[in-house]
């Protein structure tokens, strides 16, 4: 199989360039991740994070083809060739597919990801109704790969003011959650042209998300309950 | 000027828009039921108390829902504070010159009891 990736060496290179890779993929090599591990053993200068290898560690987020998604997850049956892979859009990249996430990370942190409750904890732990807990199916699987934001052109222009799909995801997990008692704080700090507003409903986030995940869906309730809490 | 940031501005632009849809199809119903084809007949449905009322609402929600608009295309590209400061400014004193010549417009027709 063909493959053009992108390649940036910090200390070498005063430009990126696209690198042409010749690669015969064995039998056992089912995912975009088996051909990248196979191709490092020929080029060990290539660069890319990998960790889980099953969609689970969100490390192997890279643009396939001009699309954003997870290489462990992405089937080799069926790729375009040449597979032009392409680190992350809007992301400052380290090296060749490895892009510097500290940013993104810090959107994370802000929407404090943690629950939140000032009263007493009970003895054991604090329980939830089954309706409850089904409150948060398609919030807590998110695996923070980035895929969604790096695909949010509101992220592209503003990426160190808006929070991004990812992080605005993550707020309205905690948010819903029954057990969180601090609402009203999270829903006045996302109440911003920048952090929450800059999102424009491309829904690029949802046809993105390697997990089947919708951030623009989390973001739209975030919006309902910003109105409900005013009104 | 909280009135315009975050939430609030998003609520306005839904609720202009909501007007200028309402007033876009009042509009096109009277041209499909009764169409004013003659100069007189315009002129009478302008102004009428009703039809001005109408005509200075439609323009002052276009207004507020195009500045709105425009904000937020600033926020998104144009980012010297300087520049998007000079973009709104000019883009609000238009829409806001517009409005005016609107409402004068139909006022100096009321007060001169034509
Ligand atoms: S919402 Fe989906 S695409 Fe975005 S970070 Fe989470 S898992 Fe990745
Ligand atoms: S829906 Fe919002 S967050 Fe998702 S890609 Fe579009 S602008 Fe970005
Ligand atoms: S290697 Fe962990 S998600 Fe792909």
């Amino acid at each position: 199989m063909r493959l053009s990736i992108y390649r940036f060496n910090p200390e070498s290179d005063l430009k990126p360039h696209m690198q042409d890779y010749e690669l015969a993929p064995e039998a056992d090599d089912k995912k975009l991740l088996d051909a990248l591990m196979r191709l490092k053993t020929i080029d060990d200068s290539l660069s890319f994070r990998r960790s889980c290898r099953e969609g689970v560690c969100g490390s192997d987020a890279m643009n396939i083809n001009g699309r954003n998604g997870l290489a462990c997850l992405t089937p080799l049956a069926g790729l375009k060739e040449p597979v032009v892979l392409r680190p992350l859009p809007g992301f400052p990249v380290i090296r060749d597919l490895i892009v510097d996430m500290t940013q993104f990370f810090a959107h994370y942190h802000s929407i404090k990801p943690y629950l939140i409750n000032d009263t007493a904890p009970p003895e054991r732990e604090r329980l939830q109704s089954p309706a409850e807990r089904e409150k948060l199916n398609g919030l807590y699987e998110c695996i923070l790969c980035a895929c969604c934001s790096s695909f949010c052109p509101s992220f592209w222009w503003n990426p160190d003011k808006f929070i991004g799909p990812a992080g605005l995801l993550q707020a309205y997990r905690f948010i819903s959650d029954s057990r969180d008692t601090a609402t009203a704080e999270r829903l006045a700090y996302l109440d911003d042209v920048y952090r929450l507003f800059r999102c424009r409903t491309i829904m690029n986030c949802t046809e993105v998300c390697p997990k089947g995940l919708s951030p623009s869906h989390a973001i739209e309730r975030i919006r309902q309950a910003l109105v409900r809490e005013s009104s | 000027m909280r009135l315009f940031l975050g939430q609030r501005a998003w609520v306005l632009q839904r609720l202009t828009a909501l007007v200028q849809l309402f007033l876009l199809a009042l509009g096109a119903a009277t041209l499909l039921i009764a169409p004013p084809l003659a100069y007189e007949r315009w002129y009478a449905l302008a102004t009428s108390t009703h039809g001005a009322v109408l005509i200075v609402v439609f323009f002052a929600t276009l207004a507020l829902h195009g500045w709105i608009g425009v904000r937020d295309i600033a926020l998104d590209y144009v980012h010297p504070p300087f520049l998007r400061l000079a973009v709104l400014t000019v883009v609000g004193v238009i829409l806001f010159a517009i409005v005016i010549r609107v409402v004068l417009t139909m006022a100096a027709h009321f007060a001169g009891g034509a």
